[in-house]
């Protein structure tokens, strides 16, 4: 594995005249934000691991390389947007359920499924194999959050015990609604809901904050939606490849100073909130 | 600095971080101006090197993503600075 600047090749970034000592200062200044509290065990709840049909890449070896070099323990990792032929995204699943068992206790699978594709199926079939949560990208995969196929797959996840992430950033869609029926529906349901909700987070923060199942992610968040939110409810993610590490720790050490965070609830947002409801990396 | 600038600096990152996720070819503008806007803030410094990066790397990948990161970063700074946590 090449030298990596703020996640990316080093070699690539020199060859088109990027200045790697001035990056690699900046990379550790980004680090620097958090203080990390004694004992915290990071866990990166948001990557994708594949090859995106955007074109985003980032390979298991790649990520462990990137969590090494930034002092995380874990990460949560499904699969990019790769339904393959049938749709169902069987086949990426089961690379990212390999990959896990190829790196031991630094993977934590999540299965991807697309509600209008045997969802059911393909969950009963990922829990068998390993993963511990689901994924579902209402916009990746064109549905709503309360229509009856994701309200079944939610269902199946939360039988299983599962966090469900789902993807809550860009879109035109208003979601505190669109959430609130969901949770209506499955009251019992635990989920992560990405980037901090940022693509409708005040109605997102009002429609969940009665509901004690429901944590934001940081993955390429908005600084002013994680200072408003209890850090209870705040897990750390970077949304690998389309962020980077040493930027999503700069996001939650500056969302720490900025809403004065104390040392246990810091250690909650780096990996004690997720942790909670996962259990140890190490099943 | 006053509260007003640091606005500026996260209005002017603000349209650089979506012109950058959109590869709009404004960014490198948008990147300047903001870098310009920073200078002599805890946000200038990844700004202006974000400027510099895209500007010698127009159009690769990768470059496009170490400045969306840089970008990112100036931009929480400048929110800091607005919230009254700036470094």
């Amino acid at each position: 594995m090449n030298a990596r600047r703020l996640g990316q090749d080093a070699t690539v970034l020199a060859a088109a005249g990027a200045d790697l000592q001035a990056l690699g200062e900046i990379e550790a200044w980004a680090r620097r934000a958090v203080v990390v509290p004694d004992g915290a065990v990071l866990v990166d709840t948001h990557v994708h691991l594949g090859r995106d049909r955007d074109g985003h890449v980032l390979p298991a070896a790649g990520l462990v390389a990137d969590l090494d070099a930034n002092g995380i323990t874990a990460a949560v990792a499904f699969p990019a947007d790769e339904p393959g032929a049938g749709g169902d995204f069987r086949e990426a699943n089961r690379r990212v359920i390999d990959a896990a068992a190829a790196y031991t206790g630094r993977i934590v699978p999540f299965c991807r499924a697309d509600p209008s594709a045997a969802a059911e199926r393909v969950i009963a079939e990922a829990h068998a194999a390993g993963a511990r949560g689901l994924k579902l990208h209402p916009v990746a995969q064109r549905f709503r959050p309360e229509s009856p196929e994701c309200i079944a797959a939610v269902r199946a996840a939360t039988d299983l015990r599962w966090p469900v992430l789902f993807h809550a950033g860009f879109g035109a869609r208003p979601l505190g609604p669109a959430f609130a029926a969901l949770i209506e529906a499955v009251p019992d349901c635990r989920l992560i809901l990405a980037h901090g909700g940022r693509g409708d987070h005040r109605a997102l923060a009002a429609a969940t904050a009665g509901h004690p199942g429901v944590l934001f992610d940081t993955a390429v968040a908005s600084l002013p939606d994680l200072v408003t939110l209890p850090p209870e409810r705040i897990a750390f993610g970077s949304d690998r490849p389309y962020g980077d590490h040493a930027q999503a720790l700069h996001l939650v050490g500056v969302s720490a100073r900025v809403a004065g965070w104390d040392a246990a609830a810091l250690a909650g947002v780096l990996g004690g909130n997720l942790l909670r409801w996962i259990g140890p990396v190490m099943p | 600095m006053s509260t007003a600038d640091a606005l500026r600096v996260v209005a002017l990152a603000a349209q650089a971080e979506i012109a950058l996720v959109r590869r709009d070819d404004v960014a490198g503008a948008l990147l300047a101006q903001a870098a310009r806007a920073a200078d002599g803030m805890p946000a200038g410094a990844v700004l202006g090197e974000a400027a510099r990066v895209l500007r010698a790397g127009p159009g690769r990948e990768a470059v496009r993503q170490v400045a969306l990161s840089l970008c990112r970063m100036g931009l929480h700074e400048a929110q800091a600075d607005v919230l009254g946590g700036g470094a």
